[in-house]
């Protein structure tokens, strides 16, 4: 199946933009619904989308809540992995990076809800949104 | 079992001798690995001698087992009743392997249940360190705050307790030591900002006797009064007044390296790791005791003596690293020592009786420290590397914050060549602090630390050290920083392996590279060597790189399409040779 392909499945299945040119590491298929209907979080629209002040405090929300410890300064990967290679172990979506950092995930993420509103997750994920593609990450050679 | 009144024997005999190893009790038996260190000196030291510098280059693998787990294969396996232990990195699987039969089938696993969230509170890998042999029992850490007791024969968990809390940081890589009926543990999390400290269990139950804190008041250090006895100063409550305000309450200082224990004095040796957060400034004072190495009771886990390596750090010199016990004759006197290599650099020979430092030199290149003045004890420091938020970018501090040695990997001494067989790293570091606060449950730290060559170029060397003398004898450069643990023979061969994956043998005496072997993965674990059924000494060894290495090399897995990195700047080739792995290897003649 071609690139454009599945991102047009995926569109109707979880509802993620593909932009066209987008590298192949912008494929999000980490959940497929039963029957037709994704889940409901994957609704979820990012308020503050492509809003670059927004970003810029969410790259500071970045240090200031500890996510650079595992993920590293850049959200390039450290003890936690890279959120920055468009490759998303729990989705891409809005919605899906909100419930990330809203409930955490089972292997080490952290249950950021309780303490931080949605407006700030929602600002960490304009951040994580703004980094810029990796051109280079599919393939290594020497 | 080769006879030990022999050795002692041959030593005296050999010129420039008068060194011998700590008392070896319980594990005199060179046909067994019951404990991390080989016996309680820690000197990974084996009497068999079958293999020689004029046959090792005929060793070859016999039989090789995949653990299934590709994380950091850290630690070292046991050989107990002809039966090989071994644990692997999270989630923690206990392998038992009869070493009777051909092909040496599973007598047994025990899979523990392990709460995956202790993924993302483990530092630096989810690695375990290995288990210890006692009582027909395999006592180990599962990564999640939990120590169990095993059978041995059966399988069957005797005790699973839990002794640390995943939600305030804390998680539980390393290998318990067990001395009488006491089952010694303690705690990572340094970068968690944890309240650190050790813990003696029961060993048949697993009932906590002891808590001792390694910061805060003297009551929760277990300090007593007239058995505290600090070799250069002492007042009350220096683990409290030696903190800003109330920091010592998230003091990190935590436990994650290797026991060892002198039956003579009935001390346990245990070094403390660093402070936290890394921005210095948010901690004023001497921050006492991270960085130490600490002597207690083992029974009541009263303190009797601690020594504070880097005080007030600045660099994330955690000082985990192994006690290495052996009796040395120091500027001509017999001394019963405690000899470490720190993360700062200086290779440490110590008065284990007393915690006074004998000799201290440096044992790679390093410019955080000009000297440690032996009359007090403490570094001359070189002021241009002090770090913290209002310095900014801090450049080029040596070593790095992976230590002049790593913690992990623990070193060797030969009572033959009265020789400390070291896996060193070569690298330097920037150090960026910033302000940090600590939010439980998530990392406290606080520097951007990004690394380069040492002087050199070459990223590591496996060297000899002579510790009564403060001098290196030999080294090999090694391309790679070698993270390896060290076993060495009374054949005089010492084997350790290499982040590219190869396991090597050299002759113990000059250094000369003798063999070696591509094991599939870098080594991060200690090889062993023991005597099998037949008779033959065989030599053991895990290969999966992993531990700092899968945060920091950028590239080394395969196993998630949802983490691709682009690898280190500093060491931007390794994962031409090595991806991650988790495999168990066995060599013979």
């Amino acid at each position: 199946m071609s690139t454009p392909a599945v991102c047009a499945a995926l569109a109707v299945l979880a509802l993620v933009a593909c932009e066209a040119g987008e590298p192949a590491a912008g494929r999000d298929s980490v959940v497929v619904a039963a029957a037709v209907l994704a889940p409901p979080g994957d609704s979820l629209r990012n308020p503050y989308a492509g809003d670059q002040k927004s970003a810029t405090e969410g790259g500071k929300l970045f240090g200031s809540m500890n996510c650079d410890g595992c993920h590293g300064g850049g959200a390039v990967g450290f003890v936690g992995p890279s959120l920055s290679d468009r490759r998303w172990r729990y989705g891409g979506s809005d919605g899906r990076i909100f419930e990330s950092i809203s409930r955490g995930r089972p292997k080490g993420m952290p249950a950021f809800g309780q303490l931080l509103s949605p407006e700030i997750i929602w600002k960490l994920v304009t951040y994580l949104q703004s980094l810029p593609v990796p051109k280079a990450v599919p393939t290594q050679a020497w | 079992m080769r006879p030990i009144p022999a050795l002692l024997t041959l030593l005296v005999l050999l010129p420039g001798g008068g060194v011998t190893p700590a008392s070896a009790q319980p594990s005199q038996d060179d046909g067994r690995w019951t404990m991390p260190g080989k016996n309680y000196a820690s000197t990974r030291y084996s009497g068999l001698d079958q293999l020689t510098p004029a046959n090792v280059q005929r060793l070859k693998p016999v039989w090789n087992f995949s653990t299934g787990v590709l994380r950091g294969h850290e630690g070292q396996p046991l050989v107990v009743n002809n039966t090989m232990y071994v644990v692997t990195p999270y989630p923690n699987v206990l392998y038992a392997f009869d070493l009777t039969q051909p092909d040496y089938p599973l007598k047994w696993k025990y899979r523990p249940n392990v709460d995956p969230a202790a993924l993302g509170i483990a530092c630096c890998d989810a690695i375990n360190r290995g288990a210890f042999f006692a009582d027909g029992k395999i006592i180990y850490n599962l990564l999640d705050g939990h120590t169990v007791a095993i059978d041995a024969a059966s399988g069957r968990e005797i005790w699973n307790v839990r002794i640390a809390d995943l939600s305030d940081g804390e998680t539980t890589p390393m290998a318990p030591l067990v001395v009488r009926d006491r089952v010694i543990v303690g705690p990572s999390g340094g970068e968690f900002g944890i309240y650190g400290w050790a813990k003696g269990l029961d060993l048949a139950t697993g009932r906590l006797v002891w808590t001792a804190r390694n910061a805060g008041p003297d009551s929760a250090m277990l300090v007593k009064a007239g058995v505290f006895k600090p070799p250069y100063e002492t007042r009350a409550n220096m683990g409290l007044s030696t903190w800003e305000k109330d920091t010592w309450k998230t003091a990190g200082a935590p436990v994650w390296g290797w026991l060892s224990y002198d039956a003579e004095l009935d001390l346990v040796y245990y070094g403390v790791g660093n402070p936290g957060p890394w921005n210095p400034e948010q901690r004023a004072g001497d921050n006492k005791w991270s960085n130490s190495v600490l002597a207690r009771r083992p029974g009541d886990g009263a303190l009797v003596w601690a020594y504070q390596f880097t005080p007030h750090d600045n660099w994330d010199y955690d000082s985990n690293a192994e006690m290495i016990l052996a009796d040395l004759t120091v500027k001509g006197r017999p001394r019963k020592v405690l000899v470490h290599f720190d993360k700062n650099g200086f290779g440490y020979t110590i008065d284990r009786a007393t915690g006074e430092v004998l000799v201290a030199e440096p044992f790679v290149s390093l410019n955080w420290a000009r000297r440690i003045d032996l009359s007090t004890g403490r570094p001359v420091l070189d002021s241009s590397k002090f770090t913290g938020a209002s310095r900014g970018n801090v450049k080029y501090i040596c070593p790095s914050l992976e230590g002049g040695k790593s913690p992990v990997s623990a070193a060797a001494f030969s009572p033959r060549t009265s020789l400390f067989y070291v896996s060193t790293v070569n690298l330097c570091m920037d150090y960026q602090a910033e302000v940090k606060a600590r939010i439980r449950g998530t990392p406290f730290i606080g520097a951007n630390t990004p690394y380069v060559a040492g002087p050199g170029g070459h990223m590591g060397a496996f060297i000899a050290w002579d510790a009564a003398k403060g001098q290196k004898v030999w080294e090999i450069k090694e391309r790679y920083p070698v993270w390896s643990g060290v076993v060495v023979t009374a054949g005089d061969v010492a084997f350790y392996g290499t982040l590219d994956g190869w396991l090597k043998a050299v002759n113990a005496r000059t250094g000369q590279p003798l063999w070696k072997f591509k094991v599939g993965s870098g080594v991060v674990g200690a090889p062993i060597t023991y005597r099998g059924p037949d008779g033959r000494q065989y030599v053991a060894v895990y290969a999966g790189i992993g531990g700092d290495w899968s945060l920091i090399s950028g590239d080394l897995n395969a196993d998630d399409p949802a983490d691709v990195r682009d690898p280190a700047d500093f060491i931007k080739d390794l994962a031409r040779y090595t991806t991650q792995g988790g495999m168990v290897w066995i060599f013979a003649l």
